[in-house]
């Protein structure tokens, strides 16, 4: 039995033309018994950065309320709103503080560039490892379908629109694969104006 | 009929020393036996064993992942199948998800085993070891039938497969299986295991999600079932199986046996038994299973 | 081996323990309740690692109650089960973490809801309709029925249950007769 594992659950990030797309799967499991089917995985950092974990749940939501705190007094030291980029680092080195006894988590950072509306994904592994991409990141026990499945529906420079049904065939063929992800899922799309964020009609087995 | 019945008598003459060259013979047969051993003489079939001191051991090794989860060979254990005997006969209900690990293999295995005319099994644990041995026991149940003139009883058959099965106890073997037929007795119901163990009984259900099954079984069961309520019973339980149950799950395969042989009731999608229900079929509620589905068209 | 269910209904949530006290394989105390009221509108069902269980849920019950005096009002289901979760998360990468599950169900005056919060040993939360601890999650998941005991091998003789409401907490007497 592997940690990573014991409860289950995917997120995946893709970046699209000045706009991100974050999504997650809603399971909640104890190995191979589910739970419940309405754990969110993806938080809001700010207006336009979203964070999604995958791995440990105690650790999703230990880190949820970490990053919460992080970023906020980042806002109020600094007097403004954390770029994406340096929420990365941000999240990267509160993993590494955990070097010897990591959190179980992969986390998964989609975001827009303040003023340039520059698309930013990335994704760290246990202990901040950052992994920088322009086209999709992903995490989670779905890990390998996921990348099978985006790898073939990604292009480059999507229109909100249609990113949102790229990300959205990605996480659902993904995990209709996967054992442990699935059982509904939500999708985040954010643009510069604004984060639309919709549920989709999933399979429930 | 007889003539055909005696090809297949087991000689009494026949000696045990006499076929020098077992694989040759092996390779002869092949072709009109399909690998299912010396019919003609009774003998069951051979398998090639490690040409290791202690071929149990051995074997138990490099199987058994309950006691060594890196063991080199994979069996697939995630499933749900149940069987319950009411009044109206038996109804068979499996889930068709096949997982190797975390992965999702297949989603439409047929996990009910169409023995003969009259007898199901059905398939949990290692999918080769049942297929195999159940279609071995319907050969056995046909020449059965052939030299004493009467369909085999099911507990006759099912008593068949677990003498066999517990003659290879501890060489890996791995199957939860359920015996299901209607013979001179009537509806005739047996769990069978690569444990040697065979238990008669009115409910049972095998595999990962069988908790699950029992659960919504146990509540809605009774011997005065009528047909169609009884089916539903047999398809909510895999329902609920299918969505707790991480290794269950994809479809739903009914059966239901009556007295002029087993009949295939239909597919069902677990997805869409959790949204919309089976839909119109007398016994069905109206709208999904899923506690969702339930609770928001009130 | 211990279960504990809960199911929330429009305005209550209703909590079931078992009442056993085992040691090896003997049962010590057939009467136990796993059960405690944190406030008028707020139950904790505990069960886990002997010792741990009781010591946890005192220990939740006495600053539940500081937090309470302190600022002359209770927390809401919500708040308190964020408290405990927290408290249970920094246990599990301390010396000696409680190996305790919870189930905590409350009714929110301030919203007149029900809630209800299922939490494990290292720290997962999750609120759900409905929700159980133990081997009996295995089969009362499935339909949280009354057949539970039927088909475990180990049955238990008597469950305490609890109920929380508008009213506040009461305790229920339950047929096992049945």
């Amino acid at each position: 039995m592997s940690i990573m594992e014991y409860n289950g659950g995917s997120v995946v990030a893709m970046a699209g033309k000045d706009c991100v797309a974050i999504a997650s799967d809603l399971r909640l499991g104890n190995q191979a018994l589910t739970i419940a089917t309405n754990f969110e995985k993806v938080f809001p950092v700010t207006e336009r950065i979203m964070l999604g974990m995958a791995g440990l749940a105690t650790d999703v939501l230990t880190l949820r309320d970490r990053f919460r705190f992080r970023v906020n007094m980042y806002t109020i030291k600094e007097e403004r709103e954390i770029e994406p980029e340096t929420f990365a680092h941000l999240v990267s080195s509160t993993l590494y503080e955990r070097r010897f006894g990591p959190y179980f988590i992969e986390p998964v950072i989609a975001g827009l560039g303040k003023g340039t509306n520059k698309p930013f994904i990335a994704s760290t592994d246990v202990i901040g490892c950052i992994n920088f991409a322009k086209d999709f990141v992903v995490a989670g026990t779905a890990t390998d379908k996921l990348f099978g499945v985006a790898e073939s529906l990604w292009e480059p420079d999507l229109e909100p629109e249609d990113l949102f049904e790229t990300i959205s065939q990605t996480l659902m063929n993904a995990v209709d694969r996967d054992a442990f992800s699935g059982w509904g899922a939500v999708v985040h799309i954010i643009t510069p104006e604004k984060v639309i964020t919709r549920h989709l009609k999933a399979r429930m087995d | 009929m007889n003539a055909i019945a005696s090809r297949f008598r087991a000689s009494p003459y026949h000696e045990q020393g006499v076929e020098q060259d077992q694989n040759a013979q092996d390779s002869v047969l092949w072709g009109s036996q399909g690998g299912f051993g010396n019919l003609r003489a009774g003998a069951p079939p051979e398998f090639v064993v490690p040409n290791v001191p202690s071929p149990t051991a051995f074997l138990q090794l490099h199987t058994d992942d309950h006691a060594d989860p890196n063991c080199r060979i994979k069996i697939a254990h995630g499933t749900t199948t149940l069987a319950f005997r009411f009044r109206g006969g038996i109804i068979v209900a499996v889930d068709s998800r096949a997982t190797a690990g975390s992965y999702i293999a297949s989603g439409t295995v047929k996990k009910v085993i169409e023995i003969n005319k009259f007898l199901l099994g059905t398939m949990a644990g290692g999918a080769a070891d049942c297929q195999y041995w159940e279609t071995y026991l319907g050969i056995q149940c046909r020449l059965h039938e052939l030299r004493n003139r009467e369909r085999i009883s099911v507990a006759a058959a099912s008593k068949y497969l677990s003498n066999l099965v517990y003659s290879y106890k501890g060489m890996g073997l791995s199957m939860g299986t359920m015996i299901c037929g209607w013979d001179k007795t009537g509806p005739a119901l047996f769990y069978v295991d690569s444990d040697g163990t065979r238990l008669k009984g009115d409910v049972f259900s095998v595999g990962s999600g069988s908790t699950f099954a029992y659960g919504v079984l146990d509540q809605g069961y009774h011997w005065e079932l009528s047909d169609e309520d009884a089916q539903e019973l047999g398809r909510r339980s895999i329902y609920a199986a299918g969505h707790r149950d991480a290794f269950s799950g994809n479809t739903i395969n009914l059966y239901h046996v009556r007295e002029t042989g087993w009949e295939f009731i239909g597919n069902y999608d677990v997805t869409k038994m959790h949204y919309d229900g089976p839909g119109n079929i007398p016994g069905a509620p109206v709208g999904g299973y899923g506690y969702d589905a339930r609770v928001s068209t009130v | 081996m211990e279960v504990s269910f809960a199911i929330t209904g429009k305005g209550y949530v209703i909590l079931a323990a078992d009442q056993n006290a085992a040691r090896s394989i003997i049962k010590m105390k057939a009467d136990e309740d796993k059960i405690k009221a944190l406030g008028s509108h707020l139950l904790m069902a505990y069960s886990g690692e002997p010792g741990d269980t009781v010591q946890f849920a005192e220990y939740v019950e006495r600053n539940l109650r500081l937090q309470q005096m302190r600022n002359n009002h209770p927390l809401r289901p919500q708040a308190a089960a964020s408290w405990v979760r927290r408290s249970i998360a920094d246990s599990l990468r301390s010396r000696s973490p409680y190996a305790v599950n919870i189930l905590l169900g409350g009714y929110d005056m301030a919203n007149k809801q029900a809630k209800l919060y299922w939490m494990d040993y290292l720290g997962t939360q999750v609120d759900v309709p409905f929700a159980a601890h133990g081997y009996g999650s295995y089969f009362a998941l499935s339909l949280l029925d009354r057949e539970v005991q039927k088909r475990l091998v180990i049955s238990f003789p008597s469950f305490k249950v609890k109920v929380v409401d508008e009213g506040g907490v009461r305790e229920v007497e339950l047929d096992m007769t049945v």
